[in-house]
């Protein structure tokens, strides 16, 4: 009995030692350091990963004078993000979580409104606010600055569009083509036998379709939400939306588009038109040279407009915590730093992707497909809706375009929104 | 702190129970006049203990706190922020029923799913099985053959079939079909037909294991019964029916009941190969994005609070009516 006894007793320090005994300060290394965690979405090892980590080096040997030292630690993300979320969400409840995090920009509203995150607002000079292209705000305070920039467009297959006779050289991003001029584009490849453009209507397992297709709705005059994030019907479901909506439909009633699309048919010839983010850029270049041998061979054109004009945005953004760690001084200066104009181009030359500061310069070729890229975010990007009911919003978006294939366009709209307004209403 | 404290406090009501356990049996032993061995118990309890302190982390805390999730609005983002809310969860599950939202689509898909997936992966194992039995040249590579897509991780194979199943006229199938002018077809976004093609994708992935167990069965029936059938003049079929079955019952339990708990937790291919759609949403995959995605944990724990007793009752009922007098 003595002995089973002890085990039992013998398992409880276990249980305490796990336990995260905090008293609102810093953790302080054997040389006095205070240490300010960071915690990255990527492996430590990928281009990006190491960037970072030259970046918290960086860090540390400037504030070593200071004896602030950030720690890193690197959580790789899978598709979809579900797997880091799940990490953040773990450390919250252990009260473990880092000072400074990385987090998907669309996130920012549902973290900030469960105190997950740390405003900001009060730190950021209007200097630096100019400088940045966007950041991320909830009920208009600052939670999270971008460490990327993204944007997307049309890539397209020069060698086609001239068989097709199609000129595309006036659709700049001050100009772009119209919605008319793009299904009237569509239809001269359709003739020549191609596939005019892959719409990625098919990649609504994930943020892809959100991502990519919500920009169609603001430039056909629609919205999603109220200000306040809480309100879809009259919104979603409003007359200018549904034009959007109706836009994809009509794509695909006259065959210039399918949801069966296949996932090489651009880079193989098949399709004509490829809608897709700043992340092809260095594939075309690099994957397919038989097709794409050189920049010669293919372009990049903006999203088309109808009565506005408007482009994706949105990447991966920095943000301090609401931890146990009370004084918030040393994830400031980690967050500002990560983000200064030398930090942003050390990740962006990493990745590829387009600078979130205007400081940055990037100093792309005259239309070159990052100019283009780049110019548009400036000029037309607008972020995906500001709401607490995100995750709600992209899956009811992404359920709108699966069942655009089938369904008629005001009926789905109709249906999704009802449904994403009974969810969004579990908020108010 | 709360989390660590509350489980420390039901591993001690645990450790309680577990004592209370080995007193009753000390009461019960010297009612009935019996001597009671203390060592040879003793050492029996611990060494039950380690079993009992991994399942009791792993088990029984997680059930515990799923019941009581159940009853709070707990929202994974604001864990401070749990409250007591009573029948609300199954109030609103109630609701979404009748309302015919994404729970009614997950309850209808998990349902056909597991009526169609039940039957073809035991008669597809039971096949298999029956087929690598016969001892021939080289049915060991056919073994291998059926065991190895077991141990291929789901991922992998969802994304193996999502290539053959692609709708685009460069798909596997699709090609295949093309070659007899068959026009590209969408398989898996076919609502009529994604749950019937991920039951065959699940059946095909899971029978090997099943095969196996069917196998070390059948390699137990006495080999004198069949040669007793055969004397009597009994065909293939009927050996089949008067000598096989009666003696692969304990083992055809065994493996409905652990296919039929398996199927009612279906969430990955469909998770993969579809999305969260009205077609593919199963129970699992609901519960996981209301509380992974959406952070209801509270609601995500009442559906599988109701999941649970519903695959319990069903699982005793198949023990009552597959059973036999000894399982019953």
């Amino acid at each position: 009995m003595k002995k089973s006894k002890l085990l039992v007793l013998g398992l409880l320090p276990l249980l305490l030692a796990s336990c995260n005994t905090t008293n609102g300060e810093a953790e302080v290394d054997e040389e006095g350091n205070a240490i300010v965690k960071v915690l990255f979405h990527v492996d430590s090892k990928s281009k990006e990963g190491i960037a970072y980590k030259k970046l918290v080096d960086g860090f540390n040997r400037e504030y070593a004078s200071e004896k602030i030292k950030a720690s890193a630690t690197f959580k790789t993300r899978t598709a979809g993000g579900a797997d880091y979320q799940a990490q953040l969400i773990s450390a919250k409840l252990d009260d473990a979580l880092a000072d400074v995090i990385t987090f998907d920009a669309p996130n920012c509203s549902s973290y900030a409104e469960a105190g997950l995150l740390h405003d900001i607002t009060d730190e950021m000079t209007s200097e630096e606010l100019d400088d940045f292209i966007s950041v991320n705000t909830y009920q208009e305070r600052i939670y999270g600055l971008p460490i990327q920039e993204s944007s997307a467009g049309f890539y397209y297959n020069k060698a086609l569009f001239a068989q097709a006779g199609i000129d595309v050289s006036g659709y700049t991003v001050e100009n772009p083509w119209t919605f008319d001029e793009f299904k009237a584009a569509c239809a001269k490849l359709l003739a020549i036998g191609k596939t005019p453009v892959d719409m990625r209507l098919n990649a609504t397992k994930d943020e892809t379709a959100t991502y990519l297709l919500y920009p169609f709705i603001h430039a056909a005059g629609g919205s999603f939400v109220s200000k306040d994030g809480l309100t879809c019907e009259g919104y979603l479901n409003s007359e200018a939306s549904i034009k959007g909506f109706q836009f994809f439909k009509d794509l695909v009633n006259a065959n210039y588009t399918s949801y069966s699309v296949g996932d090489n048919d651009f880079v193989t010839g098949k399709a004509a038109m490829y809608l897709s983010s700043g992340w092809t850029i260095p594939e075309l270049d690099n994957n397919y040279p038989e097709m794409f041998p050189n920049r010669d061979s293919w372009g990049l054109l903006p999203y088309p407009k109808d009565v506005n004009r408007a482009s994706a945005t949105g990447s991966w953004s920095y943000a301090v915590t609401n931890n146990h760690i009370q004084d918030k001084t040393n994830a400031i200066k980690l967050i500002k730093y990560l983000t200064k104009a030398e930090s942003t181009t050390t990740v962006t030359n990493a990745t590829g992707m387009i600078p979130s500061r205007l400081s940055c310069d990037p100093k792309y070729a005259a239309n070159s497909p990052e100019a283009v890229l780049f110019e548009q975010l400036k000029q037309t990007g607008i972020a995906r809706p500001e709401t607490v009911g995100y995750p709600e919003f992209s899956t009811n978006f992404r359920n709108i375009i699966y069942k655009l294939k089938d369904g008629n366009v005001r009926e789905v709209v109709n249906q999704q929104t009802a449904n994403l307004q009974s969810e969004l209403n579990e908020y108010k | 702190m709360d989390l660590i404290l509350s489980a420390i406090l039901i591993f001690v009501a645990f450790v309680l129970i577990f004592l209370g356990v080995f007193i009753i049996d000390i009461i019960r032993a010297k009612k009935h006049n019996q001597k009671y061995r203390f060592k040879p118990m003793l050492a029996s309890f611990l060494f039950l203990l380690p079993a009992i302190v991994l399942a009791f982390f792993f088990v029984v805390l997680p059930i515990i706190y799923s019941l009581a999730y159940s009853f709070t609005d707990y929202n994974l983002l604001k864990p401070e922020q749990i409250s007591f809310n009573g029948f609300d969860n199954f109030v609103k599950i109630f609701k979404d029923i009748a309302s015919g939202g994404m729970l009614s689509h997950a309850i209808q898909n998990t349902l056909l799913f597991v009526v169609l997936v039940v039957p073809l992966q035991i008669g597809l194992a039971l096949g298999l099985a029956l087929f690598c039995n016969v001892k021939v040249k080289g049915n060991f590579f056919f073994k291998v053959c059926f065991f190895t897509p077991v141990v291929i991780s789901l991922t992998i194979t969802s994304y193996l079939w999502l290539e053959i199943l692609s709708p685009s006229e460069t798909g596997l199938l699709n090609s295949f079909l093309g070659l007899f002018g068959v026009a590209p077809q969408d398989f898996i976004n076919n609502p009529k037909m994604t749950i019937i093609w991920i039951v065959i994708i699940s059946a095909w992935q899971g029978c090997g294991y099943q095969m196996l167990i069917f196998l070390s069965a059948l390699s137990g029936i006495r080999k004198d019964l069949y040669e007793a059938a055969r004397l009597d003049g009994c065909n293939a079929w009927q050996r089949f029916l008067h000598v096989t079955l009666p003696g692969l019952r304990p083992t055809l339990l065994y493996i409905t009941i652990t296919v039929f708990i398996g199927a009612c937790r279906i969430m990955v291919q469909p998770m993969l190969m579809v999305g969260y759609q009205e077609n593919s949403v199963t129970l699992s995959y609901l519960m996981y994005y209301e509380g992974y995605s959406k952070h209801y944990v509270g609601y995500s724990a009442a559906i599988a609070l109701i999941m649970t007793i519903v695959i319990g009752t069903i699982t005793l009922l198949q023990r009552k009516f597959l059973g036999g007098k000894n399982n019953g």
